[in-house]
């Protein structure tokens, strides 16, 4: 069978009228289907740029970006209903439970009420929230907030998820409840794009990675093919061997 | 229609937990009511009624001291309490301390030579007079004195025009005085005591009239009394005051991401903005409910004035709509161009404030001086007050209206076009 492409970028750069350099320079990659992809790179690269263009926040200077499902290029009304986002910050009300942050962005990603109530308890149960579903965000742990924050950009059962850094400044327990919830999702179909600075976490989670530095795509592929080209045991040295050892600002 | 429940239900409460937020918004105005209306009540009382009080002290001791406070009294504008004459040294002093503790706002104090200072400048007029006109006259050595002085204290809380204008009315009827007396004189010279009678009706009671016309559609006599001028000057005071709760949660929201979490999501922005403008028009609403019941209800049961409703309800809810629209889209403007929270509140309490200055709500535009109530126009506090007062006190008509609907309609459109393309500029619309 073959596999249909999840998104498509195509020679996307990046320009902010504040910077000299570009931000992104010509990247072209395709992330198919049920992929769970790895933007990885030092800070700086660039990663959090590409996931704002491929999320729609910002527009790219030039090039082209298509969402295909079953073999269809989605609208931007119907990429939005499809894809799922998690920033790297905390983007949600901490004054307000969880229960009411659900219940403010499942409407706002059209839910029906009822629907809505479901999924919101199912998630708030499997991310170990239920608990303070009624407390106020703002007295809970950075982890309980990244549970939180997951929850929100996967409440209306999205086709693909973004998801920068999502497991950033968390508890062991909490990353490996994150990480569970996520592959299980991807299990059930949802394509997954991910970045984070945790070489082992990212390699125990992705299938497919794009390396990027200076933004600028320096090494694409299946993982476990990149390594035996690059003759390399794990994701940690292939990251330090393509993008070397020094400080990066 | 859920996803608009949504919205507005989230706005609402973010607002029920934003404590600071709330006792700013309906706390402090109705505080600020009650002080203010009881402070400025006595500057008020002075200003609108209408009788003058007016402590004197008179240690003339001739006819003339008592005839002005006689006059003053049947002028029928002066309220008068008179002091006893110790005739004592820092009996001007004790008069000062009196003002304050009679609660009092000006006194007229006369001196002891009061009646003979006014008879010799009178003697001398009078014989300047015989002397041109070329008449005999008593040619003793004329006597020679000071031109006497009254001494007019007043409350320094009261503003220098309408000082002046107490001390025009006083040195009027002492020119009738003086008048009066340079006349007897005359005749008296010219041994005709008896007849000075009709020159001096002729010249006292023929004079200029002039009419007073108040300028308003209906006619209305009504003045602002310290209840209205207070209660819907700290109201929309308080209105204003959203921007700190409105404007910081604004920041908050640009800074944290969830402005841009939603562009991601199948929403629109305008929903955010609209649900934001709605809760907050409602809390501008809910303020004037409360202050203007208080000032119905409360501040009369206190001894102060009632406030008194327009008759003209619909011409009422507009002007109340419209200021609460150009506070929520002010609070709208900040809170897209403060970069913190801490900005946002800093710098939009003291505009506020500064607004409301200018805007005469802390004192009022006409005790201003007159390049300040030019300033003033540039205050939407001003037109949000100038619409108040024209449903209150000048019979507001809708065309009275229309400058003020006009003024708040641009400053709304500004404070929207700079919001919105503040935001467009940051990429989260």
């Amino acid at each position: 069978m073959k596999t249909l492409p999840g998104i498509e970028i195509l020679h996307v750069s990046q320009k902010y009228k504040s910077s000299r350099d570009n931000t992104l320079t010509d990247i072209s990659l395709t992330i198919n289907r049920s992929d769970v992809f790895g933007l990885l790179g030092p800070n700086g690269a660039g990663k959090t740029t590409l996931i704002s263009i491929l999320c729609g926040i910002i527009p790219p200077s030039s090039g082209e970006i298509g969402f295909y499902l079953d073999g269809r290029i989605l609208s931007e009304s119907e990429r939005k209903r499809v894809i799922g986002f998690v920033p790297q910050e905390y983007a949600f009300y901490e004054e307000l439970s969880p229960r009411q942050n659900l219940d403010y962005f499942g409407a706002m990603y059209n839910l029906p009420k009822g629907q809505l109530e479901i999924r919101r308890e199912e998630l708030l149960e499997t991310l170990g929230l239920l608990k303070s579903a009624d407390k106020k965000v703002s007295t809970f742990s950075g982890g309980m907030k990244r549970r939180v924050n997951l929850a929100i950009g996967i409440i209306h059962q999205p086709g693909i998820l973004f998801l920068d850094e999502p497991t950033v400044g968390v508890d062991v327990q909490s990353k490996n409840a994150i990480i569970r919830y996520l592959q299980e999702i991807n299990r059930q179909g949802t394509t997954i794009v991910y970045t984070s600075h945790h070489m082992s976490e990212a390699e125990e989670f992705c299938n497919r990675i794009a390396l990027i530095d200076h933004g600028r795509v320096i090494s694409e592929g299946y993982l476990v093919d990149l390594k035996t080209e690059n003759n390399v045991l794990d994701l940690q040295s292939l990251f330090i061997k393509l993008t070397g050892e020094e400080y990066r600002d | 229609m859920f996803k608009v429940y949504s919205s507005v239900r989230k706005e609402l409460l973010l607002l029920l937990n934003d404590r600071v937020g709330l006792s700013l918004m309906f706390l402090m105005p109705l505080l600020l009511v009650f002080i203010i209306t009881i402070i400025q009540d006595g500057v008020y009382k002075v200003v609108n009624e209408n009788q003058i009080s007016l402590l004197v002290l008179n240690e003339d001791k001739g006819k003339q001291g008592s005839k002005l406070v006689s006059v003053l009294r049947e002028s029928g504008l002066f309220k008068i309490d008179t002091l006893g004459g110790s005739g004592k040294k820092g009996s001007q002093e004790s008069l000062k301390s009196e003002l304050l503790a009679k609660g009092k706002m000006i006194a007229l104090y006369i001196p002891q030579k009061f009646t003979s200072g006014l008879e010799i400048n009178a003697g001398q007029v009078s014989r300047i007079l015989m002397d041109d006109l070329g008449l005999e006259h008593d040619s003793v050595q004329a006597k020679t004195a000071e031109i006497p002085a009254l001494s007019f204290y007043h409350d320094p809380v009261l503003q220098q025009n309408y000082t002046y204008s107490i001390m025009g009315i006083i040195q009027s009827y002492l020119s009738v005085i003086e008048n009066s007396l340079m006349i007897d004189n005359m005749y008296t010279t010219m041994d005709m005591e008896n007849q000075s009678g009709r020159l001096k009706e002729r010249m006292i009671n023929n004079r200029v009239k002039i009419n007073p016309v108040v300028a308003s559609n209906n006619n209305s006599m009504a003045v602002p009394n310290s209840t209205q001028h207070n209660v819907p000057a700290w109201t929309i005071f308080a209105m204003f005051f959203m921007v700190v709760s409105l404007g910081s949660n604004i920041v908050k929201e640009r800074v944290n991401g969830s402005f841009l979490r939603l562009k991601t999501m199948p929403t629109s922005f305008m929903l955010v903005m609209f649900s934001k403008m709605s809760v907050y028009v409602m809390v501008a609403v809910l303020q004037v409910t409360l202050t203007f019941s208080m000032g119905l209800w409360i501040l009369p049961r206190l001894g102060l004035p009632e406030l008194s409703l327009p008759s003209n309800v619909l011409a009422f809810a507009s002007v109340v709509f419209i200021s609460s629209m150009a506070a929520v889209s002010y609070a709208l403007m900040i809170g897209s161009f403060a970069r913190t929270q801490e900005q946002a509140n800093g710098f939009g309490a003291i505009s506020i404030i500064i607004f409301g200055a200018i805007g005469g709500i802390l004192v009022p535009t006409f005790v201003m001086p007159a390049f300040m109530q030019v300033a003033s126009n540039f205050s939407p506090l001003h037109w949000c007050l100038e619409g108040f007062y024209i449903l209150f006190l000048k019979g507001g008509s809708w065309q009275e209206l229309g400058k003020v609907f006009l003024f708040l309609g641009i400053f709304i459109s500004i404070c929207q076009l700079c919001t919105y393309f503040k935001l467009k500029l940051e990429k989260i619309i």
